[in-house]
């Protein structure tokens, strides 16, 4: 009984390892439900790509030094590689995630978005290429005035 | 939803601002309002996606999103649709200039 278990099993995983990854749209939403629940960066990022590694200074981030209204953060995204998905983390709010976009092939890396800190913090962006490597961005933000209705 | 989409030479750019608080459960409390926030975002050219983020209540309220793609040709629908956190689906298509 065992056997036939672990068979089925491996027959689920050929079938889903072979659908081609362009057309693999992911909301992430339904797909990875625990990592919007993770309090830190690093286990929000592990629950979502299994590592934290990754090969900084590919992925342009850019977002101020200093944000004098943690309410509204400008945040930007810039890369020439070619990804297929990218997050935002933080480590200043009670869970971790922010957003995490799904790329579709050829689609220009360029993405602008506010986001809300409530204290001063690592933010983290971290995508994993379509040649399967991961690349990540650290910046730290400090915030005087704290956002998140605080 | 206020949404814009220009062409520049081969590449659409898109401003797009949403309406919602972006309360997540703890931030909701504190204002006594239900949590509500924008969980997914999609937007479609001609059935093909050009975009999509999943996100969290962490994002500003009423938030902007900018981006930019390659593949679309003035007059080319764009659209938009947005669920939020109760399920709640809002959509929008505007021609692209």
């Amino acid at each position: 009984m065992e056997r036939r278990n672990f068979l089925g099993f491996g027959a689920a995983a050929v079938a889903a390892s072979m659908v081609p990854a362009s057309l693999v749209a992911e909301n992430f939403r339904e797909t990875k439900p625990k990592m919007w629940q993770a309090a830190t960066s690093a286990e929000a990022i592990k629950d979502m790509y299994g590592t934290t590694d990754g090969i900084e200074g590919k992925i342009k981030l850019k977002a101020p030094k200093l944000a004098e209204n943690g309410g509204s953060i400008p945040i930007n995204i810039k890369t020439s590689v070619d990804l297929e998905s990218v997050a935002i983390f933080q480590d200043a709010n009670p869970r971790s995630a922010v957003a995490a976009f799904t790329i579709p092939e050829g689609a220009i890396i360029n993405y602008d978005l506010r986001m809300k800190m409530r204290k001063t913090s690592d933010v983290t962006v971290i995508g994993k290429g379509r040649d399967g490597k991961m690349y990540k961005t650290v910046q730290k933000v400090e915030v005087s005035i704290g956002g998140c209705g605080g | 939803m206020k949404l814009k989409a220009k062409m520049k030479k081969d590449v659409a750019k898109v401003k797009v601002m949403f309406k919602s608080p972006m309360a997540g459960p703890e931030e909701a409390e504190k204002k006594k309002i239900k949590p509500e926030f924008i969980a997914h975002i999609i937007g479609k050219v001609g059935g093909k996606t050009v975009y999509e983020v999943s996100t969290s209540g962490f994002i500003s309220k009423n938030p902007l999103f900018k981006f930019q793609f390659k593949g679309a040709k003035k007059g080319d629908m764009l659209e938009m649709t947005v669920t939020d956190n109760n399920g709640k689906v809002t959509s929008e298509s505007k021609k692209i200039k």
